[in-house]
């Protein structure tokens, strides 16, 4: 894990070596199972690099693609050389905290407590994260769908409300973006279908004003509304709609 | 950002479920029936890792159209190679991305790309209607955690590996933007992605 070459990993994950570099250090690789570690260790927090990216490709791509992969042929599997390492499911959690605990211990070795005193934000961050993450698929799914409609509106007292809506997934996704809610009043969103009573769709948190909410089954409701309301929410809105987004 | 985030909202927020929409699939299952030819499954992965795919793409080579056709080589390339996937190595998501990754680097520094680049960028510059709410949502979404980890990182840290992951610099090229030696550009990117992945966490996505 000392050698010349392993000083070049970073680089290497990073994709900011050149050919040559390249496969010297995969050959380095073959070598040194710790070096491997590190690397996959290092792809997976590139990974979520790559989450801070993304945005909706055009409809169209699918279709390419789609196009595309019926006309390739795929390549056979390639036999591992090394014996394989054991599966990195189930035990992934307990090996990053292994890891975690050699950084901290790293650390501290190089007179730092950085990492320590990080730890617990660390921790609660990546709660934070886990949580949004099985929301985050779905909205993904939705954003990307080659049938996905888009409808806009202002909200009356600042800021805008989008819907995208995607028959194909049989949901929705609405965006949020208001300007702070009058003292005492929450946001809440609803459905509205076939001239029936408005459905709670969810109730923002007092103070907050933006918010990406999930809906299955949107399409075939016919508005989605933004009212304001005490906090908690209410059954039905109790004030004039700060939006209307006609879904069409 | 001064909003607060998406995960911190009241459970009743959470999505609606219901409607028998089939539920986000696992990359790595999918990607395993991908591997035996199941083109079904390829397009949820599709659906799964597209935006994430051409955004990371796009992001690197800063043009929408260059974006579109490298993400389209990317995709066919997972399709293509997905029996090489080996999960113990590490998610599918992060090995869908080390393509896209890849290829969005070669691409960048081709001359050829340069040049196109440059014809191009008069004609690529209108933002679709999707740019407009894909930004939005990530930025509620995602861009966050990420953000907040990369804030934590020294200034050298951070320029050394933004600069390399989201715009393709080779280190060479990132030691020179930077007037900083070029070991100490090596042990910073090392060193930044070190803390970053202590605050990510790793072995954890969709």
């Amino acid at each position: 894990m000392t050698t010349e070459i392993h000083t070049l990993v970073g680089a290497y994950v990073l994709d900011a070596v050149d050919d040559i570099e390249r496969a010297s250090f995969e050959r380095h690789l073959r070598e040194c199972d710790s070096c491997r570690l590190e690397v996959d260790e290092f792809r997976e927090t590139t990974a979520q690099m790559a989450h801070d990216t993304w945005s909706v490709p055009p409809p169209w791509l699918r279709d390419n693609v789609m196009s595309e992969i019926s006309r390739t042929r795929q390549a056979p599997p390639v036999i591992p050389e090394a014996p394989a390492a054991p599966p990195v499911r189930g035990v992934s959690r307990r090996r990053w905290l292994v890891s975690a605990a050699a950084v901290v211990v790293a650390a501290a070795g190089a007179g730092s407590a950085v990492y320590v005193v990080q730890d617990q934000r660390v921790r609660d961050q990546r709660q934070i994260a886990e949580a949004a993450r099985v929301d985050q698929a779905r909205v993904r799914q939705i954003l990307a769908a080659p049938d996905v409609v888009l409808n806009e509106q202002p909200v009356s007292s600042g800021g805008r409300v989008t819907v995208a809506s995607s028959r194909l997934h049989n949901a929705g996704v609405v965006l949020l973006a208001a300007d702070a809610a009058p003292a005492g009043r929450v946001y809440q969103l609803w459905t509205i279908r076939g001239g029936g009573d408005p459905v709670n769709a969810g109730v923002l948190a007092d103070g907050q004003s933006a918010d990406v909410v999930v809906v299955e089954g949107l399409p075939g409701a016919s508005d989605v509304a933004v009212s304001l309301e005490p906090p908690g929410g209410s059954a039905q809105p109790t004030s004039t709609p700060v939006a209307d987004v006609k879904l069409t | 950002m001064a909003e607060r985030g998406a995960s911190r909202r009241p459970e009743h927020l959470a999505a609606v479920p219901d409607s028998g929409a089939p539920p986000p699939a696992d990359a790595g299952e999918l990607l395993r029936e991908v591997a035996r030819g199941d083109e079904k499954a390829f397009g949820r992965l599709y659906d799964l890792v597209a935006p994430r795919v051409y955004g990371l793409i796009r992001r690197v080579l800063r043009d929408p159209a260059q974006a579109e056709e490298v993400a389209q080589e990317a995709l066919v390339e997972v399709w293509r190679s997905a029996a090489r996937f080996d999960p113990a190595r590490g998610s599918a998501t992060s090995w869908i991305f080390t393509i896209a990754h890849r290829r969005a680097v070669d691409r960048v520094r081709s001359e050829q790309a340069a040049s196109e680049r440059t014809i191009r960028a008069g004609v690529a510059s209108v933002d679709t209607p999707y740019d407009a709410v894909a930004d939005e949502v990530s930025g509620r979404l995602e861009r966050q955690q990420v953000r907040r980890c990369l804030e934590d990182l020294t200034e050298l840290q951070r320029q050394a590996v933004t600069l390399a992951y989201y715009q393709g610099h080779s280190y060479p090229r990132v030691a020179e933007l930077l007037g900083t030696p070029l070991p100490t550009v090596k042990t910073r990117m090392r060193d930044g992605l070190i803390r970053l992945r202590d605050c990510m966490g790793t072995g954890v996505s969709a």
